[in-house]
């Protein structure tokens, strides 16, 4: 490690060098900005930094890019440091407050194992050897790479993939130019079946419960107290507060059920049976809303017919939960209704029932009429801008796609959408080489190396392909087994696209310009599509020129935006009344029941009961999720974060463990059909005894992340890759696997 | 600076609503500089406790509750830590000798010895933030408002408030020290 030249770097950005010192000798001295403001000496330091604090630092607003959920943010800058990053008060999203991760954002700016310049691979793919090269050097290889595979193959043999971020719609406009139909994002491993289980039902899935006036809620996994979604969570606990009843099912005792009116332990893919049921006291009880029903809705004789036999008595033993507790919770909630809902929850990749599992949420949502009414479910516009037009670029119609598509959509998969895509299936398809073989991997900051289940399987997938690259600001899994990497910038030092919440836009701009030789996506996008011949597409200079297009229908220059931070829109005063005739976007335009698109396509047009596989005597359904600290696998080399979560470990039920004579800290192998894996075990009272659980994000083979190298396991070295085949989410809760002590 | 201000400065804490998430722990780091290896403030998580499925679990914030009675202020050789008019307490890092009797004093584990300065630290209430009439860091940053700070001398201020109405009680109330730090639970 070139640590003396890095932190000359530091140095000369006015990074005091204690920041670092130790960082090569692996203790940690991160924290400290400039060793003139170490805490405070005397009262008159003191009074001093209480100047500083108010007078000599600049606030720069912009927005936050530790997770997706993009909190407004302000940034306190001093001499070109970023001291300390705080929520913006004016932010829907956070409110001005931050999580933990949000407060972290220096040290994934200042993470001395950032990517600093352009690397080739030197060595063997994995072996960790790279060669730092000039940007054009780099960006001639890739362009070259990717020409040659076009003019062989065709467009499709070129795979890109990329993560949720704002400058996604640039990437996307990269790949659609270059012509390849191959594009793959995270939401089948994330939210395919929440989104395809709400549009099949209300036409869309941008649906948010009202939370300031809701009396009761029921989620099903979601866990809003570690997989934080800032002005939400926030929401949840003031809504508790209140006097909320919350139910909360999970096979975990998280800390959302800690704070809940119930925890109800469900058994993994019960969950179904436990909706289906509550829709059955529902409708045999009539305590429905006839008159919305009526109204709004189409196939409730159908569902009526359909639900009849999911009594609670049929799905306790299936889901785990006593009848009487499912009659209970189909009262309450429907005495509540419509000040109630059940959330649509998130990542809802769990089983080869989730789909219908969504499906059956909506449902219950529709049967009591919640839609639009105080404290139950609303369309919340989404991300789309309510209104809001931006100016966009202009550039030439791209060229026709002809090829099909490498993971199964629509063929396989006739009812995902192209934009969520089968990640999982692109991977697969690459190891079979049909329907046709894939040559290369384009990645804008993704991981499928850690987060795709099976990574066997994608060591063997990267094998067979000629050029793999990747864009990222640290080098993660995927990047080590790159053949280019190119170093993004962090959110900190550069423009994206704007991002639109509501009629307000926020501005996400750099605080200090970017550091080392890293640059912004969207000039990454530009430079190799002018190398690709594609100049057309890329009728912008940079990320300022980018912005200055969008805000042109807007009221607002970017120097007020670049000082403000957020510019807000009149709204168009035409609040929706509920006496209005309600339109929804599926095939009949009401809230559908039984779906008959889905009927088309021979699935089950109203959700029905299927027994999924059990655990075998003595095994465990393995289970993975957050903690309010990471970020999937991007943050766990974060020094401030890693400090509180610096591995992950294996909760296992106390009396399970006890049997097995495992104790709290000991080490245990982890073993399903494809892998084994060693953790530490957390003996706890909190999960099923027939469920162990574990954080995704950990056990990174990159030795570039000296901070997070090696500590763990990652759980996709032993869950199988398991597609629902109707929203083609990976079903992350049907791996199996035998947990027992590590020999001494 | 140390001239009679008339306040009295304490925290509130709302067991409920503490989510263990430890925002204020990494604003902190951020706010005053803390080495990585340490931290000024925490959370302690209690539980679950009970059998499955019947189980309980909290959270409880804290940092240095700027005792009324100080023991880390009485066992000082060097007058290093000393208290303010305000109550809040800090340590004059010209005085202190790294002799460390205030950490073994202290009932609440609220101090860290600091290698790279050979002094003592803690918890300040954040008060250069508190002379630029802001916020203390902990407070500002967390979503759900587990945090109270203010005034307690004020009748007025949200503290006062929480605590006219609530039921409270302080952390090792045996040991005497009466903290400036509430629990509600």
């Amino acid at each position: 490690m070139k640590l003396k030249e890095h932190e000359q770097q530091m140095e000369q950005q006015g990074i005091s060098r204690r920041l670092f010192l130790g960082a090569g000798a692996g203790s940690v001295a991160a924290g400290v900005m400039a060793s003139n403001l170490m805490g405070f000496k005397s009262l008159a330091a003191a009074k001093e930094r209480a100047d500083e604090v108010s007078a000599y630092i600049q606030e720069v607003p912009t927005v936050c890019e530790m997770c997706v959920w993009r909190c407004g943010l302000k940034a306190k800058v001093r001499e070109g440091v970023v001291m300390k990053l705080e929520g913006n008060p004016d932010s829907p999203k956070s409110r001005g407050k931050l999580c933990p991760k949000g407060n972290a954002g220096i040290m994934t700016l200042y993470d001395p194992d950032r990517l600093k310049t352009p690397m080739m691979r030197v060595g063997e793919r994995g072996s960790g050897k790279f060669r730092k090269v000039s940007w054009d050097e780099a960006l001639d290889y890739i362009a070259d790479g990717m020409n040659k595979i076009k003019d062989k193959y065709g467009p499709q043999a070129m795979i890109m993939s990329a993560t949720h971020n704002l400058a996604q719609l640039q990437f996307e406009n990269l790949l659609q130019a270059y012509g390849t139909p191959n594009y793959g994002t995270q939401r089948s491993l994330c939210f395919n079946a929440m989104v395809m289980g709400f549009t099949m039902t209300y036409g869309t899935s941008d649906v948010a419960g009202d939370y300031s006036n809701t009396r009761y809620v029921i989620y099903n996994g979601r866990n809003l107290l570690d997989g934080i979604a800032n002005s939400e969570t926030q929401d949840l606990i003031a809504a508790i507060d209140r006097g909320t009843k919350v139910v909360v099912l999970d096979p975990r005792f998280t800390k959302t059920a800690s704070k809940a009116d119930a925890w109800l332990p469900v058994r993994p893919g019960g969950d179904l049976a436990f909706f289906l049921a509550v829709n059955n006291v529902i409708i045999r009880e009539e305590l429905y809303n006839k008159e919305f029903i009526e109204k709004n809705t189409s196939g409730f004789e159908e569902l009526v017919k359909e639900v009849q036999p999911y009594r609670p008595e049929w799905a306790e033993e299936k889901c785990g939960i006593s009848a009487k507790e499912i009659y209970k919770v189909a009262r309450d909630f429907a005495a509540a209704a419509p000040r109630a809902f059940a959330h649509p929850n998130w990542r809802t990749s769990n089983t080869l029932n989730s789909f219908q599992t969504e499906r059956a949420i909506a449902i219950l949502n529709a049967l009591v009429g919640n839609w639009k009414e105080p404290g139950g479910l609303y369309p919340s516009g989404g991300g789309h801008g309510g209104g809001l037009e931006l100016g966009s670029i202009k550039q030439p119609p791209y060229p026709r796609v002809a090829a099909m598509r490498l993971d199964g959509v629509p063929l396989k998969y006739p009812i995902v959408p192209l934009k969520l895509g089968v990640m999982q299936e692109l991977r697969d398809a690459i190891v079979r080489g049909k329907p046709y073989q894939a040559k290369g991997w384009f990645l804008f900051r993704q991981n499928p190396m850690m987060s795709l289940s099976d990574r066997g399987k994608t060591l063997e997938a990267f094998k067979k392909l000629d050029l793999i690259v990747s864009i990222d600001i640290i080098p993660n899994d995927t990047s080590y087994y790159a053949d280019v990497i190119l170093p993004e910038c962090t959110y900190l030092e550069r423009y994206d696209p704007l991002s639109v919440v509501g009629n307000k836009v926020f501005l996400r701009q750099p605080v200090i310009p970017p550091m080392y030789e890293s640059k912004p996506g969207l000039e990454i996008f530009k430079l190799l599509g002018e190398r690709l011949d594609l100049h057309e597409y890329f009728n912008y200079k940079d990320g300022e020129s980018y912005v200055r297009t969008q805000l042109k229908p807007l009221k607002i220059s970017l120097e007020e935006l670049k000082k403000k931070g957020f510019y807000e829109a009149p709204s168009h005063g035409k609040e929706e009344h509920h006496e209005e005739e309600m339109v929804f976007q599926t095939g009949s335009g009401k809230i559908e029941f039984a779906s008959e698109t889905l009927a088309q396509v021979g699935f089950d047009a109203v959700p029905k009961w299927k027994q999924l596989p059990v655990p075998e005597e003595g095994k465990f359904y393995l289970l993975t999720g957050k903690v309010a600290q990471m970020t999937q696998a991007s943050t766990q080399n974060n020094k401030w974060l890693s400090k509180h979560v610096p591995e992950n470990v294996l909760w296992i039920n106390a009396d399970a463990a006890s049997v097995r004579g495992i104790e709290d800290g000991d080490e245990v192998y982890v073993e399903s059909k494809i892998g084994r894996v060693m953790l530490k075990a957390k003996v706890t009272e909190g999960i099923r005894p027939d469920c162990v659980w574990t954080v995704f994000g950990y056990g990174h083979r990159s030795k570039g992340l000296r901070t997070t190298y090696a500590k763990g396991a990652l759980s996709s070295d032993i869950h199988e890759s398991v597609t629902d085949p109707i929203s083609g989410s990976q079903a992350l809760s049907q791996t199996m696997v035998s947990v027992y002590k590590v020999p001494a | 600076m140390s001239k009679k201000n008339n306040k009295r400065y304490a925290f509130v804490i709302e067991i409920s609503k503490c989510i263990d998430c430890k925002a204020c722990m990494v604003g902190c780091m951020a706010e005053n500089q803390v080495p990585v290896e340490h931290s000024r403030n925490w959370v302690h998580q209690k539980g679950p406790k009970g059998v499955y499925p019947d189980l309980g679990m909290s959270f409880e914030p804290g940092n240095c509750m700027h005792c009324e009675n100080a023991p880390c202020e009485r066992v000082c050789p060097t007058r290093a830590t000393y208290k303010r008019e305000d109550g809040i307490i800090l340590v004059n890092k010209d005085k202190c000798i790294g002799c460390k009797y205030c950490m073994m004093a202290c009932p609440y584990d609220a101090r860290y010895f600091d290698k790279e300065t050979g002094v003592v630290d803690k918890c300040t209430f954040c008060i250069h933030r508190l002379q630029a009439g802001m916020d203390t860091s902990c407070v500002h940053t967390c979503m759900t408002g587990a945090r109270t700070f203010g005034d307690l001398n004020d009748p007025n201020s949200n503290v006062s408030k929480l605590l006219a109405t609530h039921e409270h009680h302080v952390k090792l109330a045996a040991a005497g020290s009466r903290p400036s730090m509430y629990y509600i639970y």
